[in-house]
């Protein structure tokens, strides 16, 4: 095997390399003879097939797997030989000898882009806040107002008054279009609630100023695009016979209603609420930290992104802008921007994004940061939950799609690394008001 | 008596077509295999062919020269199916000796 270098041009590198015939012929002929031993040809006996026939046979296609691994095999070769570490697939273009049953030498030429030489950051030297943040009384106050709310109950109105808004009407109704009753406009016992929603427009706000007992015809017009298409637009007729009048009663949220909704006490509760709001601020820290620290390693990183990466990642980011653009749901801050200054926002996005993954993977793979095999199974799970009742099918899915489990382990691998920076550099706890954090200033390029 | 001379004389002029319709197939087995090494070449033919008419046809579609042609007939089974008796076809097959230094390519295609 004979390699030359053709190009050396920052990460790009280009060689040639020529396999003699030789080398190959004594390839093809060693695959084939190990063909024919297990062959199972008729008019023969099992591994007496002759060379000659198995080659006028299966020739062509072994010739096409000798060449394919030859070029592999070469490639390897290059790149071990001379220690490079590939950031792509490398194109390989074939020269000569590719036609099969040609004894001709075998030339293609390789071009490929190197993974850049990545300078470990000085991690201790980073400097991070981590913001933090505390429920106060008031947001905990209002989640349990709002539970209250969803517990009120209705109670009887006895003295004969109109109907005011906010109170409830139980009602049976008739509908009745031209006339005639129409299928799912007739109820019983029905409670309607005065500026409540969940009626025909129109409905609830002509029942107002009812008393118990009174009868109403109310006309009121479907809306065009009401779910049922014979209906829509349409202008019925309902007879209303209001039945009772009650109003809603607020239920204040003490133990009695903490017990209702399975907690032992208001105490629990309020609780309960502070851990889950917690947990909400957590992880909003913790994406304003990580974000602070891909910030921190994008301005120490001065290596060259590989190109081809780089446009792959531009690809990707690009068509979905593309769609967008198409459907007109381009952020605000995009609008009124041309096509080439958004390509150039993109590309540099692009390009931080592929900069910040390799200089992740690479403090990962110098400080031997793995994912367990625990790990995995913890985030086949969490992924499984996500879609109840078919837990099982998710898993068994992962098990027999090892590619699609291998997509899991990527977001879990940076999160790792992301744990081992932030505990070598200097993080300093700041105590901030939630609005503050959840301040995400918007993103720097 | 059959006229012999008759025979070689009809085989000489046979068509093109004809000689398609004497040799059909090339007989690939492990003995026919090992008989290449005495340059000889094995053809399953027309239960009727001739040696006369099986020489012509092979030197005539795959350009060599004849030196002998040996052949033989064999004898197909007798089956049942179902209970019913029945025969398989008969065979010939041909072996055709070419002259020294000549062959057969039989994965090519016929001009």
């Amino acid at each position: 095997m004979q390699v030359t270098e053709t190009l050396n041009e920052g990460l790009k590198r280009g060689f040639t390399v020529v396999v003699p015939a030789a080398e190959l012929d004594s390839k093809r002929t060693a695959r084939l003879a190990e063909l024919g031993k297990s062959m199972n040809l008729k008019g023969f006996r099992p591994g007496k097939v002759p060379l000659a026939v198995v080659k006028q046979r299966y020739g062509t296609a072994v010739t096409g797997e000798v060449l394919e691994q030859a070029v592999n095999d070469a490639t390897r070769e290059v790149m071990t030989e001379r220690g490079l570490r590939q950031a792509s697939q490398p194109k390989v273009e074939l020269v000569r000898g590719a036609a099969p049953g040609d004894s001709e030498d075998l030339e293609f030429t390789l071009e490929l882009e190197l993974l850049p030489e990545i300078a470990q950051p000085d991690l201790s030297q980073l400097s991070l806040t981590r913001l933090k943040a505390e429920p106060d009384a008031e947001t905990i106050d209002k989640a349990l107002a709002d539970i209250a709310k969803r517990q009120r109950s209705f109670e009887t109105v006895e003295e004969t008054r109109p109907a005011a808004n906010g109170d409830v009407l139980e009602v049976d109704f008739v509908g009745k279009i031209d006339g005639v009753a129409f299928d799912g406009g007739t109820a019983n016992d029905v409670n309607v609630e005065l500026g409540g929603q969940g009626f025909i427009p129109g409905f609830a706000e002509q029942l107002e100023g009812m008393s118990a007992g009174e009868k109403r015809t109310i006309t009121v017009t479907f809306p065009a695009d009401y779910q049922a298409a014979e209906l829509a637009g349409k202008e019925a007729t309902f007879d209303v016979d209001a039945k009772a009048l009650k109003r809603p009663v607020d239920v204040a949220m003490d133990d009695e209603l903490a017990k209702k909704i399975g907690f032992e006490g208001l105490e629990q509760v309020r609780e309960a609420i502070a851990g889950q709001v917690r947990n909400e601020y957590e992880q909003l820290s913790r994406m304003r930290i990580k974000r602070e620290l891909l910030d921190a390693l994008a301005t120490q990183t001065d290596f060259e992104a590989p190109a081809g990466m780089v446009e792959a990642e531009f690809g990707s980011i690009w068509s979905r802008v593309e769609q967008d653009l198409k459907a007109d749901r381009l952020d605000e801050e995009d609008k009124g921007k041309d096509e080439a200054t958004l390509r150039a926002d993109y590309r540099k996005i692009a390009e931080r994004r592929v900069k910040l993954g390799l200089l992740l993977a690479e403090i990962g793979r110098v400080n031997g940061v793995t994912v367990t095999q625990d790990e995995m199974m913890r985030a086949m799970r969490a992924e499984a939950g996500r879609y109840p009742g078919q837990e099982m099918q998710v898993i068994e899915f992962f098990r027999a799609n090892p590619q699609a489990a291998e997509s899991l382990r990527g977001p879990i691998f940076e999160n790792k690394v992301v744990d081992y920076v932030l505990e070598l550099a200097k993080v300093e706890d700041k105590v901030v008001t939630p609005e503050e954090l959840a301040d995400v200033p918007p993103a720097e390029l | 008596m059959t006229d012999i001379l008759a025979i070689r004389r009809q085989a000489e002029r046979m068509s093109r077509e004809a000689m398609f319709d004497v040799v059909r197939a090339p007989v690939i087995t492990e003995k026919a295999t090992a008989l290449s090494e005495k340059n000889q070449v094995v053809f399953r033919v027309a239960i009727d062919a001739t040696k006369p008419q099986i020489k012509a046809a092979v030197e005539g579609l795959f350009g060599v020269k004849v030196l002998a042609v040996n052949t033989l007939v064999q004898k197909g089974k007798t089956k049942r199916f179902r209970g019913r008796p029945g025969v398989r076809s008969d065979v010939k097959k041909a072996f055709v000796q070419l002259a020294e230094g000549q062959s057969i390519d039989l994965s090519a295609r016929l001009a």
